[in-house]
């Protein structure tokens, strides 16, 4: 049976019986297809009905993610958790998000608390390895004698905006600090459910960054020598076409969404994740991305 | 072109939202228009034929990276987007310009794609 057939069908169900917890499977059947904005009708009449349930609130904070609406996002996890405590999807959304904003030891303790919620969830678990091991690097890089600095204070650096030197290492909090290692130039800017980003120069050679599959190899290289001829026959077409030069692409497929745009010498930068990940949340992972590529050739060059 | 086409219907649909320059139904294998609702402004066959090259160059890599299909395809410019969608060997082409609200035509393009005969 398609995924129309059984929107077809719990509509038809909740059509019947309103009160019906099918609005759950609808709602995220929905936002997965896209259609974010009957999603959301769909959710919050479902809450109308059933405020304490604890999976209606995680559905409409997906769905408010979806809209980039990380507040209400964040608000209805935490009345997810208030429903029902140590929920896995509101904790691991959480987690997500802190990843997102650069609150590392945050997102590490909502996703400890969702993977043993939650022990079978595989993604979960590498999602909390990869958090640990910034976190992990990041304590072994700082000063022998670091001095504590408030949360709400900026870290006492002289020129916080300025592009970071390549051989430096990562704090892990998203500050744009530079990496030793390459492959890790991204890794406190992506998110930590089955995000991938990558540094490709002119002959889709990976440059930084990296493509980490579930079985925990890196196929960048592979994902990067294919996917770089797109931007070539993006700007053939711009050559023809009365719309200015490309930015972005956006492409979607069944295992991940993918957006690209031009880096500096030719370059392309690209960042990939899981179909469930909202693609509003993509769509900033790359701006993110981009603006550090594009410090870290600064410096290279 | 034919106004008894079935597509003709979902083409003007798409073509009435804001900021949509032309909508277009071509066939990616040779990038030619099946179908097109555009402005005068709008040159049908180059934008098929490109959107038909972008579209099918997208579709090859992706499965050359082991992603699978493209189901959605968004080129963004500094005057404008290309959004296509496509079924089997035909994809709907949307060119809008900036002021375009991304969010609801990718819902609609989906859902016209959706819609194509297989």
């Amino acid at each position: 049976m398609s995924v129309s057939d059984d929107i077809r069908r719990w509509s038809d169900e909740l059509a019947r019986s309103p009160a019906s917890m099918v609005f759950l499977p609808l709602g995220e059947a929905l936002r997965t297809r896209g259609q974010i904005d009957v999603a959301l009708r769909v959710a919050l009449r479902g809450l109308e009905r059933h405020p304490y349930d604890a999976d209606a609130h995680d559905l409409l904070a997906r769905i408010y993610v979806d809209r980039g609406e990380t507040e209400r996002a964040l608000d209805e996890w935490d009345a997810a958790i208030r429903c029902t405590p140590g929920h896995a999807g509101a904790l691991k959304g959480m987690g997500f998000v802190c990843f997102n904003q650069g609150r590392i030891v945050d997102a590490e303790r909502y996703l400890a608390e969702a993977a043993a919620a939650s022990p079978e969830d595989d993604g979960l678990g590498m999602a909390l390895l990869r958090v640990r091991e910034q976190i992990a690097n990041a304590n072994s890089t700082s000063a022998p004698e670091p001095v504590p600095v408030p949360e709400s204070e900026p870290e006492p650096e002289p020129e916080p905006e300025a592009a970071p030197a390549p051989s430096s290492v990562g704090n892990g909090n998203g500050n744009g600090n530079g990496h030793g290692d390459p492959r890790q130039l991204f890794a406190d800017l992506i998110g930590v459910a089955d995000q991938a980003a990558l540094l490709l120069d002119e002959d889709g050679l990976v440059m930084a960054g990296q493509y980490v599959v579930s079985d925990g190899m890196d196929v960048g290289a592979e994902v990067g020598a294919a996917l770089s001829g797109i931007s070539d026959e993006a700007r053939r077409a711009m050559r023809h076409l009365p719309l200015g030069d490309w930015r972005t692409i956006i492409f979607e497929t069944p295992a991940a969404t993918v957006v690209m745009t031009p880096a500096p010498q030719d370059g392309l930068v690209l960042v990939a994740a899981a179909p469930e990940v909202p693609s509003g949340l993509v769509r900033r992972a790359l701006e993110s991305v981009s603006q550090r590529a594009k410090r870290w050739m600064e410096q290279l060059s | 072109m034919s106004s008894s086409s079935p597509f003709i219907p979902s083409l003007e649909h798409l073509t009435r939202q804001r900021g949509v320059l032309g909508s277009l139904v071509v066939s990616e294998t040779d990038g030619i228009v099946i179908d097109a609702v555009v402005q005068p402004s709008v040159k049908a066959p180059v934008v098929a034929a490109l959107a038909a090259s972008l579209y099918r160059r997208a579709r090859q890599s992706a499965h050359a990276a082991g992603l699978g299909g493209v189901k959605y395809l968004e080129l963004v410019a500094d005057g404008g987007r290309l959004c296509m969608a496509g079924r089997d060997d035909l994809v709907v082409v949307l060119v809008t310009d900036t002021r375009v609200g991304v969010g609801l035509l990718r819902v609609e393009l989906l859902r016209t794609a959706a819609e194509l005969p297989e």
